[in-house]
């Protein structure tokens, strides 16, 4: 009862340390009884055997029982020959002042050790003094010294004051990796043997307390937390069974709240007669069979009285491994946890968590009545720490945040392993090539133009948004459009990026709608072809948003977007109330042009068909092309073959893996918020000045995409994002380069004449431009002489063909009747003649 | 000696014993037995040796839902099933220490004799899958499964016993000769233990009988069978989720199982095992000792065995072919599209993209020419495939249906759906019944479900919290009235027959060499040299300066066609002569859209 032995905490009548509430191995407890008897110092509030009523069989440690015999039958000695070096080594240690005051007060003069270990109690139990007193954070120790000369106590030793001070506390949290700096030796010990060590690790704590302050009379649990390693749940294996294990997954269901009698009352129905507080043993209350009181004595008068018991409370969760850990073609394990007093209910289901426990196991009883155990299992998870992860590491949330939240590292980051990743990721961030090499990595089995993945990828990093304290914001987010013919890869394009961007929506434009989540399926009355009319358009915040048939999307849907792309919001009206949530999405949307095909004779704004307010929102609009040159069929066609031909395995490619790619994104989307430097800034200027200037230029129709404000704005996001490719801080001058080059070539505006908007198809099918613009010129000067030598101003129209056929006449070269147009086209703009239909007249 | 000491089939754990034993004779110690551990001591190859080099499979009765009653617990199995869901691993105690003896529980559910109290012992794990039969098998793969024949096990209860009594009588004599040299009490226990089994039979008749029974009334059909596998020693990576395997093992029964399976310790029962959902009287335990991923041609019956030579192949291909367009009311072409449509498959999958499928939509059906010539089409896929299935879609059916696999984190199952399906099935989707109609949100997810496995190839599963894509390899065609835009196929062919003919059913014999020619073809592996690699760029340029309008996928289209078509003469590269074929093919095609 009033034991404080070394073993107490897994005792039946011990303490409520989590693993006493489940303890499955009386032996230490029998043990540490006879050790230490007659020690009545102090008697702990909590007592009762906490055992589960099924843990009847609970799995033992081999080996166990027949030295747990030989150990009764001679208390005295150590039963196992002691491993001296690192037993020695440790108490050596100890001769601290106050350690070795308790460690004296607690010891017998023979070392006490674990059965079947080489665990020597009282080596840990000093170590686990030493450790609570003397640990600093060494992040903190710095200024510790600058705090007016003042010795400042331990971590752990605040904490405990803490504890003691708020009174309310019943828990000590300890790092596990402080443990592994002070002590790995101990740590190490912690984790083989947690039942035994952390019953130490219990007494210590509370003998410590009973010094401070001899009153306080709460139990105080140890919560061991941040293993330095984690075990994933498929791989926890019957070597695992009480170790302690860390391990991470979503829990998926939880119980009730169970309460456990720890302490249970009975009443004498005949005399009135209160018994004793009887403790669960083992599961089981030994009911008195007769009354207590001399002077009564009935036999089975016993009643329980719930009221007078004592419950803890229990509760079991499952947690089930989170999808990045189920290797393919699996499905994910779950492992149930138990859940002790102040855990219970810390967790719901659908939290990603981290458990830190003990490992068990337990044998199934066949049925309530046989007391035959069968061979097989249960295993289940004690837990003595929980942690809210969120998310998995490398996937953390919001990358593109303004808030700054640059202040608190997360503990979890200070593991070595990640430690390691982000060395590795900062490497590969210094090479050289890095933004080709990205640029190979994204997509390698799908066709596209590397300019185009380019543009992609800058999604993927994003720019930095801002919120001015006025209230103004700027998002970060890229979108990007791809318009291009039919029957190019556009829609592999998406689903790759869906598939990577952590919270992709991935959507048809066809049949969405803005408004209501009805769906149809229709049916063309003519071809009989059948459409889903797909409901309600989903968008997530902050995630990629793909929407394929961007240009079959309703109007209603569309006038949605404008929103969600400029301001980041979607602003939902129901009974007279205005509701303005968030949507911090970057949207990828691919769409046909409006012919079906793309029609070189029309300007891009007509072959695209998008209202223009909804286009200028659009970071990028990449026009995919059919570009006729032997090089690029070349590499099409080797790539058409390589992937269907190749060993998918026999393929190496200087490339990234897909895991290190979406890490290295998600680390620099949550570490690097670049600033644009000074010559980077002046760059712009230039450069969206020219811009201008090209859009403006006289002559020019209106069907040109002219710079805008806001393309300035898109310019500053794609160079954010390039410098953020190459983990920096600055936007330098390259940066803007390459936005600039970028912005270009999506819009093949090398390509556009910006006289008409259209583009130069030519251009694009043969790549002979500067011979071609002499051409034309040419043709443009012929055109020119014709019309002032045919016709007066202000004359009758000549037909177009009639001047196609004298123009034929005069030069060599041949000329096709859209050349002629278009050289039209020129002379109308400069004010020379105006086209009437079929014909043309002078003014 | 002469002859084994105990019988593979009718008394495996003997074999299993005494392999055990004979591994740890050597040594008595725990460190020897410990190393045992996660490894196989030779009870497994004994069982190879016998299975495969001793022809003992055919002796080997095949577990389902008719033999289940009729065949005993502890005896040899085989069961052929597809991986439905896997329950994760299970702890036993492997090993213990009865009084100075080593015992295994390895290959049973409950220890033989009971486990002491206080003994050395060791955990060991193994694997727990859920297994059903194939969905969609068709009525030929079991018929076309080697019989085995119901060895002499009687019906009748009395005599039952009586037989096995005189089998263990002389396997007891047998193993005691082996025995000899070890010590008599131990074998004497032994046949204790067989006393304990064959009081354990008398009670799984019984139960069994109840069990089927029930079932018989509830007239449930074969689907609701499966099996709960236990698997040892296997590498993570082996089986997956969805494989079709063949599982050769020990099928117990334990009658206290079954007793217990009603308490349910309501504060218990997160902690409860999944399996004991799976009453063992319905759902009979496998503890497997040899398995082996399955292929299309081990449903075919082995008497045929013909040699992929190229005038047999081709021979074969033109008689399937004619088959065909007489099916297809004399449209060749549609029949040369729906032939290689039968011999796409997925061949590997690089990142989003599933390389080889070539799904086909079938359009300018009417309801009538439907009913006429889909049915016809899907009598002889269900002939040519092992496993098939046909979803007649409706706005009903996609309101209704469920198509999706969930997980129920209630029970810790996985309940299946439609697209559970297992590697190389035929889904045949018959949207001729489509009229236009509304949706519910199930509609919905059921459209967006067949969608992205037409252009995936991969189905959603849904575990509540997150939903994980698992690949699949699954061949669809459709048929629709117009160019169906909630299913986009790869290659849509407007289907023109030219007349109906009543086609008589083909012949055995030509549906075997049909079966096989499909298996073989599809199994071919391909090795493009370097040549033909340079030989289809260099054309695959030609086509595009030809055809300004050829996109990205037309090429891909016309690559696949040409593979496939050479594959069907059993090539295994792609010749020159095939691409253009599939280009003229391609332009028939196009011609038809127009």
């Amino acid at each position: 009862m009033a034991d404080s032995s070394p073993y107490g905490a897994s005792s039946p009548d011990g303490t409520s340390s989590p693993i006493a509430n489940t303890n499955s191995s009386p032996i230490p407890s029998s043990n540490g009884g006879q050790r230490q008897p007659g020690r009545s110092g102090r008697r702990y509030p909590v007592a009762g055997s906490p055992i589960i009523s099924s843990s009847q069989g609970a799995y033992r440690t081999p080996l166990s029982s027949s030295r747990h015999q030989r150990r009764q039958a001679t208390p005295s000695t150590p039963a196992t020959p002691i491993s001296s070096s690192d037993a020695m080594g440790l108490s050596s240690d100890a001769g601290d002042d106050a350690d070795a005051a308790i460690d004296g007060e607690d010891a017998d003069s023979t070392p006490v050790f674990v059965w079947g270990t080489n665990i020597s109690v009282q080596d840990v139990n000093a170590a686990i003094l030493r450790f609570l007193r003397h640990f600093r954070d060494p992040q903190r120790a710095s200024d510790g010294g600058s705090n007016g000369g003042v010795v400042m106590e331990g971590k752990y030793m605040r904490a405990v004051h803490r504890v003691l001070e708020l009174d309310g506390g019943e828990s000590l949290d300890v790092d596990a990796h402080d443990v592994f700096d002070y002590d790995p030796d101990l740590y190490g010990k912690m984790v083989r043997y947690p039942l035994e060590v952390l019953a130490i690790f219990d007494i210590v704590l509370m003998d410590l307390v009973a010094r401070i302050d001899p009153l306080f009379e709460k139990h105080i649990q140890t919560r061991i937390y941040n293993l330095k390693s984690s075990i994933s749940m498929r791989n926890l294996n019957p070597s695992d069974i009480e170790k302690m294990v860390s391990v991470k997954g979503m829990i998926i269901r939880s119980s009730s709240i169970i309460p456990e009698v720890k302490e249970a009352i009975f009443r004498c129905l005949i005399c009135g007669h209160f018994s004793e507080p009887i403790m669960v043993d083992r599961g089981r209350i030994n009911e008195p069979t007769r009354c207590g009181r001399q002077e009564c004595l009935a036999t089975n008068s016993m009643a329980l009285v719930h009221n007078r018991c004592r419950f803890a409370d229990k509760q079991i969760v499952k947690l089930q491994e989170t999808p990045d850990e189920i290797p393919e073609g699996g499905t994910p394990h779950t492992v149930s946890i138990l859940m002790h007093d102040k855990l219970v209910d810390t967790g719901k289901p659908g939290d990603r968590v981290e458990i830190t426990g003990v490992y068990r196991a337990m044998s199934v009883r066949v049925g309530p009545t046989q007391r035959t155990v069968k061979s097989i299992f249960k295993t289940y998870i004690d837990c003595l720490h929980l942690k809210k992860t969120d998310k998995s590491r490398l996937h953390l949330d919001d990358p593109m945040d303004s808030s700054n939240n640059s202040s608190g590292v997360d503990i979890a980051e200070d593991s070595p392993e990640y430690q390691d990743k982000v060395d590795k990721l900062k490497e590969l961030s210094k090479l050289p090539d890095i933004y080709d090499r990205l640029t190979r990595s994204l997509a390698p089995n799908i066709w596209e133009l590397d300019d185009v993945k380019r543009g992609l990828l800058c999604q993927l990093f994003g720019g930095n948004a801002l919120n001015l304290p006025s209230g103004a914001s700027f998002r970060g987010d890229i979108n990007i459009l791809l318009v291009g013919d039919p029957g190019t890869s556009k829609s592999q394009l998406l689903q790759y990026m869906h598939k990577l961007s952590p919270r992709g929506i991935y959507t048809s434009g066809r049949g969405s709608s803005a408004v209501g989540l009805t769906a149809y399926v229709t049916k063309d009355p003519e071809t009989g072809e059948t459409v889903l009319e797909s409901g309600a358009l989903v968008l997530s915040d902050k995630g990629v948003c793909c929407i394929d048939e961007f240009d079959k999307m309703s109007e209603n849907a569309r006038s949605m977007l404008h929103e969600v792309m400029e301001q980041q919001t979607v602003s939902i009206a129901k009974a007279g109330i205005i509701a303005s949530l968030n949507a911090r999405t970057s949207v990828l949307a691919c769409a046909n042009p409006s012919g079906s095909r793309y029609n070189p004779r029309l300007s891009v704004i007509e072959n695209i068909h998008l209202p223009p307010t909804l286009l200028s929102r659009f970071d990028l609009i990449y026009l995919v092309l059919d570009k006729a040159d032997e090089q690029t069929d070349r590499r099409l066609a080797k790539h058409i073959v390589a992937l269907h031909f190749q060993d998918p395995e026999n393929i190496i490619q200087e490339a990234m893996d897909l895991p290190t790619l979406t890490a290295y994104i998600s680390y620099a989307r949550k570490h690097f918020n670049p600033i644009l430097s000074d010559e980077a800034a002046e760059d712009l200027t230039s450069g969206y000045v020219e811009m201008r200037k090209r859009g403006n230029s006289p002559g020019s129709s209106k069907k040109v995409i002219t710079a805008t404000a806001r393309q300035i704005e898109s310019l500053i996001r794609l160079s954010e994002a390039l410098a953020r490719m190459r983990f920096s801080e600055l936007v330098e001058k390259r940066d803007v380069t390459e936005a600039f080059r970028l912005l270009e070539v999506a819009m093949q505006q090398s390509a556009t004449d910006h006289s008409t908007g259209t583009i130069d198809m030519d251009l694009i099918m043969t790549g002979i431009s500067a011979s071609e613009r002499i051409r034309r010129e040419n043709l443009v000067a012929a055109a020119r002489n014709l019309v002032m030598d045919r016709m007066q101003i202000g004359g009758s129209p000549t037909r177009v063909v009639e001047l196609l056929e004298e123009l034929r006449k005069q030069s060599s070269m041949e000329i096709h009747l859209h050349d002629l147009k278009n050289a039209l086209a020129t002379l109308m703009s400069e004010g020379m003649v105006v086209l009437i239909g079929d014909s043309v007249k002078r003014i | 000696m002469v002859g084994l000491p105990y019988d593979c089939v009718a008394n495996p754990h003997g074999a299993v014993r005494l392999t055990f034993e004979k591994a740890v004779a050597a040594s008595q110690d725990a460190d020897s037995v410990a190393a045992l551990c996660g490894k196989d001591w030779g009870a497994v190859d004994l069982f190879r040796m016998f299975l495969f080099e001793e022809d003992g499979l055919s002796k080997v009765p095949i577990l389902n839902k008719s033999s289940l009653p009729w065949i005993k617990p502890n005896t040899l199995v085989r069961f052929r099933g597809m991986v439905q869901d896997m329950l994760g691993n299970e702890l036993y105690i492997g090993a213990f220490k009865d009084g100075s003896t080593w015992r295994t529980n390895k290959f049973t559910d409950v220890a033989c004799r009971p486990i002491p109290s206080s003994c050395q012992s060791f955990l060991w794990e193994r694997r727990l899958f859920v297994c059903v039969p194939v969905p969609g098998q068709n009525s030929w793969i079991l018929d076309a499964a080697p019989q085995v024949v119901l060895n002499s096990y009687d019906k009748d209860d009395a005599s039952q016993h009586g037989e096995k009594r005189m089998r263990d009588a002389s396997h007891d004599a047998m193993e005691l000769n082996v025995l000899d040299e070890m010590d008599s009490s131990c074998s004497k226990k032994q046949r204790e233990d067989e006393h304990i089994f064959q009081s354990c039979q008398s009670l799984v008749g019984e139960a069994v009988l109840q069990g089927g029974m029930l079932e018989n009334r509830n007239n449930l059909g074969e689907s609701s069978f499966s099996c709960l596998v236990k698997a040892y020693d296997l590498p993570e990576s082996h089986l997956k989720l969805n494989d079709v395997f063949e599982f050769i093992g020990i099928y117990t029964f334990d009658p206290e199982l079954v007793h217990m399976s009603s308490t349910d310790d309501s504060s218990f029962d997160l902690m409860e095992d999944v399996s004991n959902q799976l009453p063992p009287n319905k759902v009979p335990r496998l503890h497997c000792l040899v398995s082996r991923k399955l292929a299309v041609q081990d449903f075919l019956s082995g008497s045929l065995a013909l040699q992929p030579l190229p005038n047999v192949m081709s021979d074969i291909r033109e008689s399937l072919l004619v088959h065909l367009s007489a099916l297809l009311g004399n449209d060749t072409v549609a029949a040369q599209f729906l032939l290689l449509h039968l011999l796409s498959r997925v061949r590997h999958t690089m990142d989003v993209i599933a390389v080889g499928k070539l799904s086909l939509n079938l359009t300018g059906f009417n309801r009538e020419s439907a009913s006429v010539f889909g049915n016809q089409l899907n009598d002889i896929i269900m002939e040519l495939f092992p496993f098939s299935k046909v979803i007649p879609l409706s706005v009903e059916y996609l309101n209704n249906a469920v198509l999706q696999p969930r997980k129920d984190n209630q029970s810790g199952r996985l309940v299946t759906g439609v697209l559970q399906l297992a590697e190389g099935t035929h889904l045949t989707i018959d949207e001729t019944h489509l009229q236009a109609g509304v949706l519910n949100s199930v509609g919905v997810e059921n459209a967006r479900l067949l969608k992205n496995l037409m252009e995936w190839q991969t189905v959603q599963y849904d575990f509540e919290y997150y939903k994980i894509e698992m690949a699949a390899d699954i061949q669809m065609l459709i048929f629709s009235e117009g160019k169906s835009n909630i299913l986009p196929a790869d290659m849509i062919l407007p289907f023109r027959p030219e007349s109906f003919v009543r086609v008589k059913k083909a012949s055995t014999e030509e549906l075997q060499a049909w079966r096989w020619y499909l298996a073989t073809v599809k199994s071919l592996h391909y090795s493009n040299g370097p040549q033909v690699q340079q030989m289809l760029e260099d054309e695959i340029v030609a086509a595009m300066r030809e055809d300004r309008s050829l996109g990205y996928k037309d090429l891909e289209r016309v690559l696949i066609m040409a593979q496939l078509l050479s594959a069907s003469l059993g090539e295994r590269s792609v010749s020159l002569e095939q691409w253009q074929k599939a280009k003229e093919l391609e332009k028939l095609r196009k011609e038809r859209l127009r």
